[in-house]
């Protein structure tokens, strides 16, 4: 059997455990406060960052619900009108999730990955108008890069 | 098909897949039943798996180098313009590649275990060779059933398609392989204190011979994460360096539980306490290296390094349930073995503060995870899909991470079992009231965010506490042995290296807080469209814009712009940030231009420009910044030192261990 040989031997030097519950009490008390003051921490952080993630079809079925509210939404750049004013660094693209296609305004620095056909996500809001505006753009940068023949 | 170099890679592959199953299951039946004969050859699988897997490496290495696009791998990730290191580091640039080399790390340290452990630990080692193997063959059935790195094209195309552009950085060459060899090296400790287990050889033996491997897996992880976030910041652009990007939290997690595990041995080594909760942090390590491999690679989270779906997911978490099934089921059943030879006595104690120290960490830890699979959990629960982003990170660690701060500065000194009055006075009066002092001196000179203000003091705390306790010892070496103060200051840390390299680890991590502190709190961002002659004016910066130019360089087409920087009215030079083009990859490459002062960053993004030369740019200014690089380079040299053998310790712990007469 395994295990056998230590089984039978003695334990060494165990201290008495008399006392141990009333002693070891303020620690255990001490390690719940801190336990419960990181699980408080973890709990009011979650309330205000979460955001929903939504593919096009879904904001635009709820668009009355989600008025004014920020959200993230993934989907593919439509390989079509992608206009980007370098001056003003304003980008204006379509995103789609082949279903759904709604114009989205960006400003600010594009991302390297972006370009027609990739994945991206964004986050901001869907307008009454139809339109996204987004404040952030991410662009899936996968390891593997195929270019387009 | 007739039979070409690659298949000599799939056939080692697939030998070696046998082998190393043929391995586990020696060591083990031949330690149970007493047959030195299957136990030999367990060792000799070991060196054969090693060896078929240094062979299939060299295929891979001799695939990539000859350019043979018939490889699909090499097909994917190379191409005829990419540079000959690039090309090489392509070895790790994609799912197969990774996983080949992983396998090949973990057979290498099993044979590196093995020799070093020729004459001891007859008891444990069978065990522990079992179970680096097992998880050897683990990665080997990927390997040859799953994802084989050698399939080969039906005909091979003319040329590759090439490296994305993002991973042709330096980080590529040092990011992977340094975060690899800290994954893979956590599972030498974890197979030692499994073996501890399967035996109920659970006094302090598996911690003694598994302390430098530890250490060694910490140290790789943590240059893992530094590389990776400096990879982060010259690369990506966005003026950041750490995004808390599933794959980031991935590598940060078993970073933290590693750390604890780190502190928490020291307890069992002393005292003989703890010794469950070391098992408990080294499972979760290990599983949690599986698990950030399995986050990494499975694709599950987005995330913007997300390397594509695979279908590797079900597989990882299939061994990752096995392993913690079968590595929890044998910690409770040997509960019985695992008891404390000693209680704590007082909260001021060395022991409470090192628990404490355990407990922040570990928290760290389970709150960034749940952060990780709070989407998942959401989508499952109710139904709706939700991100977590950085603000969650950033306002659960920030506390936690100061809490682990004054931890620090307390943990290294306070007495053990019950602290005396004396020994708080001694080594905390002074760094107390010079932390109060400066806190309020720093406040009056007008800083006012709180956080800022509780952190750097908290970081003055750490840094006074350390250096007044090498002041005495100096000082006192100085007295006793006559030397001068350098020399006294050197010898000190000599006779004591896993103490002293801890202080510089130390001191390292405050570096690496000050420059946290500043990018986050003090950090100045401003984004402007300008003409040639406009100026920018960022915090006391100035920045002039020249004009645009293209040139070539190299395969690349380069339109960089022209900016001079003035800092507070004075010229101090220029910067170029630019955008590179390649005439095969659409995808322009940004390049960031920073200038670097002890101080601050100045971080400048060309982002857009218009015939006109009109350009627009994005300019931070990250304050402290390149202390979290300097610190690093401290991290290295502490834990160079804490890693050097050291007689003393050594002495020390041979004394405790005939003591303790287990």
């Amino acid at each position: 059997m395994i295990g056998s040989q230590a089984r039978s031997r003695p334990l060494s030097a165990v201290s008495p455990r008399k006392t141990s519950f009333l002693k070891q009490r303020k620690f255990l008390i001490g390690g719940a406060l801190v336990v419960l003051a990181i699980a408080y921490l973890v709990y009011s952080s979650l309330q205000g960052s979460t955001v929903y993630y939504m593919t096009p079809t879904e904001v635009k079925n709820q668009a009355q619900s989600l008025e004014g509210q920020v959200i993230r939404v993934g989907g593919t750049v439509v390989d079509g009108p992608v206009n980007f004013d370098g001056k003003n660094m304003i980008l204006k693209f379509e995103v789609t999730d082949n279903t759904t296609t709604f114009p989205v305004v960006y400003k600010g620095v594009v991302p390297d990955a972006f370009k027609p056909g990739v994945d991206v996500v964004i986050e901001g809001k869907y307008t009454a108008a139809g339109v996204f505006e987004a404040t952030s753009l991410l662009a899936k940068c996968p390891s593997k890069y195929v270019p387009e023949l | 098909m007739s039979f070409g170099y690659t298949d000599i890679g799939y056939a080692a592959l697939l030998i070696a897949f046998i082998a190393a199953g043929f391995s586990a299951i020696s060591f083990i039946v031949g330690k149970v039943q007493g047959y030195s004969e299957l136990l030999e050859a367990g060792r000799r699988a070991v060196y054969a798996v090693c060896g078929l897997f240094t062979l299939a490496s060299l295929v891979m290495i001799y695939a990539l180098v000859s350019r043979d696009f018939g490889v699909s791998y090499v097909a994917q990730y190379t191409d005829r313009a990419l540079s000959l290191p690039y090309t090489l580091s392509a070895f790790w640039a994609g799912q197969e590649g990774s996983l080949l080399f992983w396998g090949w790390l973990l057979s290498i340290f099993a044979v590196i275990v093995l020799v070093q452990n020729r004459t001891k630990h007859r008891e444990l080692m069978p065990f522990v060779m079992a179970i680096l193997m097992a998880t050897t063959t683990f990665f080997l059935m990927l390997l040859t059933m799953v994802t084989p790195p050698f399939l080969r094209l039906p005909s091979a195309p003319a040329d590759g398609q090439g490296l994305n552009p993002l991973l042709q950085n330096m980080g590529m060459f040092f990011h992977p392989p340094t975060t690899y060899l800290g994954y893979v090296g956590f599972a030498i400790p974890f197979a030692f204190a499994m073996a501890a287990l399967i035996t109920g050889k659970v006094d302090d033996e598996w911690i003694r011979s598994t302390r430098r491997w530890t250490l060694f897996a910490w140290f790789f992880l943590s240059l893992g994460n530094f590389f990776g976030a400096q990879w982060a910041y010259v690369e990506l652009g966005w003026g950041g360096f750490w995004a808390w990007d599933p794959v980031e939290n991935a590598s940060f997690m078993p970073w933290l539980t590693g750390t604890a595990y780190l502190h928490s041995v020291m307890i069992q080594q002393r005292r003989g306490m703890l010794k469950v909760w070391n098992m408990v942090l080294i499972i979760v390590t290990y599983a949690l290296t599986i698990f950030g491999t399995f986050l990494t690679r499975s694709g599950i989270l987005s995330s913007v390094h997300s390397f594509g779906q695979s279908n590797l997911g079900p597989f990882f978490l299939a061994f990752i349930a096995m392993a913690l099934v079968l590595s929890v089921g044998l910690l409770i059943d040997r509960l019985p073995y695992l008891r404390s030879e000693n209680e704590l006595d007082s909260m001021m104690s060395r022991e409470s503060s090192f628990l404490l120290n355990n407990l922040i960490l570990l928290g760290a830890a389970v709150a960034t995870f749940w952060g990780v699979i709070f989407p998942l959990v959401s989508e499952a629960v109710r139904g709706v899909k939700i991100t977590v982003s950085m603000p969650f990170f950033n306002q659960v660690n920030g506390p936690i991470f100061l809490g682990l701060l004054l931890i620090m500065g307390i943990c290294p000194l306070i007495g053990w079992r019950k602290a005396s009055k004396e020994n708080l006075i001694r080594n905390f009066l002074y760094p107390t009231v010079l932390t109060i002092g400066f806190a309020v001196i720093a406040y009056v000179l007008g800083l006012r965010d709180i956080y800022a203000l509780i952190a750097v003091s908290l970081c003055v705390f750490v840094v006074s506490v350390i250096i007044l306790e090498i002041w005495r010892g100096t000082r006192a070496r100085r007295r006793t042995a006559g030397e001068n103060y350098l020399v006294a200051l050197c010898s000190l840390v000599w006779h004591n290296k896993p103490r002293y390299g801890g202080y510089i680890v130390h001191l390292s991590i405050v570096m690496i807080a000050m420059g946290i502190i500043g990018a986050f709190a003090f950090k100045t961002e401003v984004d402007a469209t300008v003409t040639p002659g406009e100026m920018i004016n960022v915090d006391r910066f100035s920045l002039k814009y020249g004009g645009l130019s293209e040139y070539p360089r190299g395969d690349k087409d380069v339109v960089a712009a022209s900016v001079e920087v003035y800092n507070g009215g004075k010229r101090v030079g220029y910067v170029y940030p630019a955008k590179l083009f390649t005439a095969k990859q659409e995808q322009p490459t940004t390049e960031v231009a920073i200038r670097t002062t002890a101080m601050e960053d100045l971080y400048v993004i060309l982002g857009g420009w218009d015939k006109d030369q009109s350009a627009s740019f994005k300019v931070l200014v990250n304050p402290l910044v390149v202390w979290i690089w300097i610190g690093g380079a401290v991290m290295l040299l502490g834990t160079a030192i804490a890693f050097w053998p050291d007689e003393r310790e050594k002495r020390r712990l041979d004394a405790r261990y005939r003591a303790g007469g287990a």
